[in-house]
């Protein structure tokens, strides 16, 4: 019986011992090792956890962005429109642009442009019969948004859900739809649009370099690569305000409005561990894009980083 | 000896080449291959639009050149093809710039001196709208492509008629008659955008655009007025200057609401103007000589007195 014991102890500890090698290999399976905010993780798990804090935080994720950032996102999201001035008949792919800002903004804009346009061309054409005058208007009604398309693409789909919800109440329903997407691994074909934006979402992709190529891949030759995410504030007096800012207030709010500490640990975190401003560029050469600039927004807060594919 | 000279000069410029290919091979990143791919491809597309870029060269090494080009490191690697011999499979992201303003130009009279019109133009290349983004939204580079195309035109033709007159095939003007038609000639190729232009300039106007307006503008007139003979070292360089440049900015101005045919009433306004400054010139010597004369006058009172 003790020899029995002695070797069923055996056994344990060699099973322990092979489990954590089998762990070892299956960590080397699930990829190498990657950051999730200041925590070490593999590739495979910070994709599922991200995931995770997504889902979590689909549903206050507009509410969320306006009481931390106090309301100034939208500005950021503006300027950032404002940069890339669209012209009506533009096809934009918003990557990671879940909740639809981007999206509705591009819309609201070349809109307006589009309207702008046919005014200018109405003053030109003063002496027009009624019959121009009525297939004037039949022709704009049909094309109000000037043939622009947006395409809102997401790996997550509560972020999907909570966007479309939002697109149905607000009224967007022309030249705008919804797809389910890695942005490592994009579901388009190549050479297929004018602009790639990606807004807050970068930092969420686990492979920066491959959603760099995908979005090379899939722009048009001449297309742009429009990037705005937070960045490296370099001013010390301002970083020392943002970082007590950052790590005091916001998972508490997180907390408060959300009921989600962990998610906006997270975030402020994962803030940190994104590459500043003249690293990302950097990246973005290599993908093969030109004229690679960036605009610090708020000394550096936030920063858009733009290339083209010539 | 020629030969010598010649396997040289090959020599040489391909040593000029092999750096720029050792550059090249010290970059092998995928981008370095991409981006001579991409361009490649654009430029065989548009083959004889190659040399009308060359003639733009031209005013690259103008001193008022309104792209601000930077980043001499991620140029533009050079490709040997076999044989060393040099084939220009590439375009610099320059010549692709002026390339794209020049196809722009033609959308102007629709779509005025706008980023619209820049969005066009590059669809016409076969790029994307969104090309338009490199510049700056409120059509600046654009206007300023135009007006470095239209000084390095004027050049050309001063310099032709330079030549003729030393060849002896043509008289030499005298200034104001040259003056008058340099100037002329200058204003007759804003015509086709004449209904625009105004618009143009009051961009040019703009704080943001004023170094680069004023650039061009005060090298125009220099070259005028080195093809006039103007050989001066004194004060004169900038009176004259000075006042050429007030001559062309109001015959411009004349211009823009002159609707008279062939815009008849503005050449009449410059030949007064430039008869104007001529006799100023006159008047001003004998201003001077009175002026002289007056003070040796009262220094002779003085002393006797």
């Amino acid at each position: 019986a003790a020899g029995l014991c002695a070797y069923r102890v055996l056994l344990l500890r060699c099973g322990g011992a092979l489990r954590t090698l089998r762990g070892c290999v299956r960590g080397l399976a699930a990829g190498p090792e990657t950051h999730f905010g200041f925590q070490t993780v593999t590739e495979e798990e910070r994709r599922d956890k991200i995931y995770q804090v997504f889902e979590s935080v689909a549903k206050k994720y507009d509410v969320m962005n306006d009481s931390m950032s106090l309301g100034i996102h939208r500005v950021w999201k503006d300027i950032l429109m404002h940069k890339m001035n669209p012209s009506p008949g533009t096809m934009l792919l918003d990557v990671a642009g879940g909740t639809g800002d981007i999206a509705f903004r591009f819309i609201n804009y070349v809109r307006s442009v589009r309207e702008r346009q046919l005014q200018r061309k109405l003053k030109h054409h003063q002496n027009l019969s009624w019959q121009e005058i009525a297939e004037s208007y039949r022709e704009d009604k049909l094309r109000s948004h000037g043939d622009s398309q947006v395409v809102v693409c997401d790996i997550n789909r509560e972020m999907l859900k909570v966007g479309k919800q939002k697109a149905q109440h607000l009224g967007y329903s022309e030249g705008l739809s919804w797809v389910l997407g890695n942005a490592e691994e994009l579901p388009f074909d190549d050479d297929k649009f004018d602009v790639y934006t990606i807004a807050f979402g970068i930092r969420n992709v686990t492979r920066i370099d491959l959603a760099l190529q995908e979005a090379y891949r899939v722009l048009k030759p001449g297309g742009r690569f429009l990037c705005l995410e937070f960045s490296h504030v370099s001013n010390p007096l301002l970083s020392r305000l943002y970082d007590l800012y950052s790590f005091q207030v916001i998972p508490v709010l997180g907390e408060v409005i959300a009921g989600d500490w962990k998610s906006y640990q997270y975030l402020v975190e994962s803030i940190r561990r994104f590459p500043p401003q003249e690293e990302l560029k950097a990246m973005i050469e290599d993908a093969g894009f030109l004229k690679v600039d960036y605009q610090n927004l708020n000394w550096g807060i936030v920063a858009i980083h733009s290339g083209f594919k010539l | 000896a020629a030969a010598a000279a010649g396997c040289l000069r090959r020599a040489g410029w391909r040593l000029w080449r092999g750096r720029a290919v050792v550059r090249w091979q010290l970059y092998p990143s995928q981008r370095a291959l991409q981006t001579s791919a991409t361009l490649w491809r654009a430029s065989n597309e548009h083959k004889k639009e190659q040399f009308a870029t060359t003639s733009q060269q031209h005013f690259d090494s103008h001193p008022a050149d309104p792209q601000p080009e930077q980043e001499p490191q991620h140029s533009h690697p050079s490709y040997t093809g076999q044989g060393g011999q040099e084939s220009e499979d590439y375009e610099s992201e320059e010549q692709l710039q002026h390339r794209i303003l020049t196809a722009a130009l033609e959308f102007v009279p629709e779509h005025g001196w706008t980023a619209e019109a820049i969005a066009e133009g590059a669809k016409t290349l076969g790029l994307s709208v969104a090309a338009a983004g490199i510049f700056h939204s409120d059509g600046s580079d654009l206007i300023l492509h135009f007006v470095s195309q239209c000084n390095t035109k004027l050049s050309e033709l001063l310099e032709q008629e330079q030549k003729r007159v030393q060849l002896g095939e043509a008289e030499k003007k005298p200034t104001d008659q040259f003056l008058r038609d340099a100037v002329e000639a200058r204003l007759r190729m804003v015509v086709p955008y004449i209904e625009k232009w105004p618009q143009a300039l009051s961009i040019l106007l703009l704080p943001r655009n004023i170094p680069s307006s004023l650039n061009l503008l005060t090298s125009m007139i220099d070259d005028i007025w080195h093809y006039a003979g103007d050989q001066s070292t004194d004060f004169n360089w900038y009176t004259r200057r000075a006042v050429l440049t007030g001559i062309y900015n109001t015959t411009e101005l004349v211009m823009m609401q002159d609707s008279s045919p062939d815009f008849e009433d503005t050449w009449r306004f410059l030949e007064n103007r430039v008869a104007d400054a001529m006799n100023m010139s006159d008047t001003a010597n004998q201003v001077q000589s009175t002026g002289e004369a007056v003070v040796q006058g009262l220094m002779g009172a003085a002393v006797t007195v």
